[in-house]
């Protein structure tokens, strides 16, 4: 079993018990499940909405180099730059390249999956630049020096009483919980910051081919700010963001904001073309705009499992999941937590160490049914399953279990045996008094549930005898 | 090698052709195709675009202003002027707001966007906007609309429009925007949907997170 999957399950355990986590996360949920409802009853045709917004992805994602050769082309027209980055850290290190020869002391960043994905932020502090997250619940995971617990809302673990205390602690805010004052605190710090930084980054949510713009969603506006006073501005995003036209946001945006938080559309859509222009009032002197690959190209690669470039980050798969509510966001220990990161993950970090997240599921397709442009999650989890049999990186003991299993089930006469023995050592042991004790056969089972009563007669038997329950 | 001292093009290292190559080699295998889908209208048709925009502006924390000519629009935005503590009003340098600020009653701190952009203590900001968007309430703004600060700095932003700016819905206003020039002449171009906000604590809704607490549009009329 690899490091990762044991720090899983040891977390795993420990949150699944944790009664009043799961509380924060019920709430959270219901509060989200009303949210999109209501969202969803402003569509005649739900269902054609997301078809047609897989249609979007699937001939962007199917023609790749096509679109992103035209984005390409009309950003650097405009004077824009485009970099580039097969590895997270080719990306890194052109952000960070570029930060130290323009002598940037202060950078603000509105949230951004990738930047976490290629940990741009610790780098930058590396080489003694502050680094200001400017997304509310980004900042609070910031300051608590935590990664994100949902990729769209990131600090929706906590409760206004510890955030009041982190601020208090970090911030020198004062004693209320009151969630207004709180923002209003966290306000006044990052407006310094977004007016003394010299760099903003930002991720993409699209990257609009026909009209070579940046597609930027945000609520806050946090991401109008980093993108507007700085006078550098650095998107960093992966190369399967682009959809063709500008015509197809008409359809996007209100789908994303309708599955990320069940909002008609999002307070503030933003296009933007590159730096601020002759005759503008403001904006930056520079833009740069990093393409990461670290490792699409090779799912693109997979044309089983190529729909999962599809996704536009809404987090719906996260919120449906029975196994992220009982877990939480930080057991993952991945950057993109629930089904699509159980998905994803093992395909950017490697599928031997990230094969148990494949398990992490109940297959029961919740996933799926939510996601917005239908990728086809749950059955993707067992296509990595099957993908880690056949690749052998599967655990020796599950193999040796799963191979006596095979072999018992393919004959009627070792089943037989072999099920009164099992049934035979569990009565012992129970009447031994070791029932719900570590020599208990069901240890694996009684060690979090109340033992087993067996029942007297087995399955065959009791068929027999009643002619097959007739 | 990445060098910030040289971004042309021509010194991208191999990684781009890299990239497209494995990309292009990816593609030879033909994913599964999902059947086109027939163009069925996703969202109910907006039959009064005028009665929805108004819902939706109430729905969204749009403070939506009627007004039947320039004396009333200069009213209407002064009375707002009025509700806020006093300080720099930035304004967008056209000349419709030029004519338009001829009709305040009381002098203002003015500062224009030819004077450069809104300063980080601005009050509040009045700028025009290039479309209205019934579908979702939204407002269409660009670089031309005074810059990017003007809609995000204050705590205030107003907003001026004619009722010939309005158009049903989404698909209306992208295509729009591209007849009009605005995605090829402007570096900025926005949809706002009511005022900066935030749930991000326990998933009670804040106004104000970092843009502005208040969105003020006056909708004028007639001439």
């Amino acid at each position: 079993m690899s490091a990762a999957a044991r720090e899983f399950l040891r977390r795993a355990a420990e949150k699944s018990g944790d009664l009043a986590h799961r509380q924060v996360v019920r709430f959270n949920m219901d509060q989200y499940e009303a949210a999109v409802a209501r969202g969803h009853s402003r569509f005649t045709d739900w269902e054609a909405a997301r078809e047609r917004c897989r249609q979007i992805k699937w001939e962007a994602v199917n023609h790749l180099d096509r679109y992103l050769l035209e984005f390409e082309t009309k950003v650097q027209e405009r004077g824009g730059h485009v970099f580039w980055a097969e590895t997270s850290e080719e990306a890194r290190r052109y952000v960070c390249d570029l930060a130290v020869a323009r002598g940037v002391k202060k950078v603000v960043k509105s949230k951004s999956m990738v930047t976490e994905e290629v940990h741009l932020t610790p780098a930058l502090e590396k080489l003694g630049m502050e680094v200001f997250e400017t997304d509310l619940g980004e900042y609070i995971v910031q300051l608590r020096n935590e990664p994100p617990y949902h990729i769209v809302t990131p600090a929706m673990h906590l409760n206004r009483g510890q955030i009041r205390d982190l601020f208090k602690e970090k911030l020198g805010g004062g004693a209320t919980d009151d969630p207004p004052e709180l923002v209003a605190v966290a306000r006044r710090t990052l407006r310094q910051a977004f007016f003394s930084a010299e760099m903003g980054i930002s991720g993409a949510n699209f990257l609009v081919a026909d009209a070579g713009m940046v597609a930027i969603t945000t609520n806050e506006g946090n991401g109008r700010l980093c993108t507007s006073i700085p006078r550098i501005h650095v998107v960093m995003t992966g190369i399967e963001k682009v959809v063709p036209r500008l015509q197809d946001l008409a359809m996007l945006w209100p789908v994303l904001a309708t599955s990320g938080t069940g909002q008609p559309i999002t307070c503030y859509n933003t296009l933007l073309a590159g730096a601020r222009r002759a005759g503008e009032v403001d904006g930056p002197e520079e833009f740069h705009v990093v393409l990461v690959d670290n490792g699409r190209s090779q799912l693109l690669a997979d044309s089983e499992q190529r729909d999962v470039l599809h996704c536009i980050r809404c987090g719906a798969c996260l919120n449906a999941c029975p196994v992220y509510r009982a877990v939480g966001g930080h057991t993952y220990g991945t950057i993109y937590q629930g089904p699509i990161g159980s998905v994803l993950t093992p395909h950017l970090r490697g599928l031997s160490e990230f094969q148990h997240l494949s398990y992490a599921s109940s297959l029961c397709g919740n996933c799926t049914d939510v996601c917005p442009v239908k990728i086809d999650l749950h059955h993707h989890l067992l296509h990595n399953r099957r993908n880690a049999i056949r690749a052998g990186t599967h655990p020796g003991p599950e193999r040796r279990a799963m191979r006596l299993f095979r072999w018992t089930m393919m004959d009627a006469g070792r089943f037989r045996i072999l099920g009164g023995v099992a049934r035979a050592s569990i009565r012992l042991a129970h009447a031994l008094g070791l029932g719900g004790t570590a020599l208990d056969p069901m240890r694996a089972w009684t060690r979090r549930r109340a033992p087993m009563v067996l029942p007297s007669t087995s399955f065959r038997s009791l068929w027999r005898k009643t002619d097959g329950f007739r | 090698m990445a060098s910030a001292e040289t971004h042309s093009p021509a010194a991208d290292h191999a990684g781009r052709e890299r990239i497209l190559e494995r990309v292009r080699n990816a593609l030879q295998a033909p994913a599964h195709q999902p059947p086109p889908t027939p163009a069925q209208p996703v969202f109910a048709p907006v039959t009064d675009p005028l009665e929805r925009f108004q819902a939706e502006c109430l729905a969204n924390n749009t403070e939506l202003i009627l007004s039947t000519d320039e004396v009333a629009t200069a009213a209407a935005i002064e009375s707002v002027l009025d509700s806020l503590p006093a300080g720099e009003v930035f304004l967008q340098d056209s000349p419709w707001l030029r004519s338009v600020s001829r009709s305040f009653m009381v002098p203002r701190n003015e500062r224009w966007s030819s004077e450069g952009a809104p300063s980080e203590g601005s009050e509040a900001t009045v700028t025009e906007c290039e479309l209205l968007v019934a579908l979702t309430g939204s407002i269409v703004v660009s670089s031309a609309c005074g810059g990017r600060g003007a809609s995000i700095v204050a705590p205030c932003h107003i907003v001026v429009a004619r009722l010939e700016q309005l158009v049903p819905d989404l698909e209306t206003a992208l295509a729009r925007v591209h007849e009009m020039g605005l995605d090829a002449k402007n570096s900025f171009v926005g949809l706002i949907t009511g005022s900066s906000r935030t749930a991000d604590i326990e998933k009670i809704l804040v106004l104000g997170a970092h843009g502005p607490r208040r969105l003020v549009l006056v909708v004028q009329t007639g001439a």
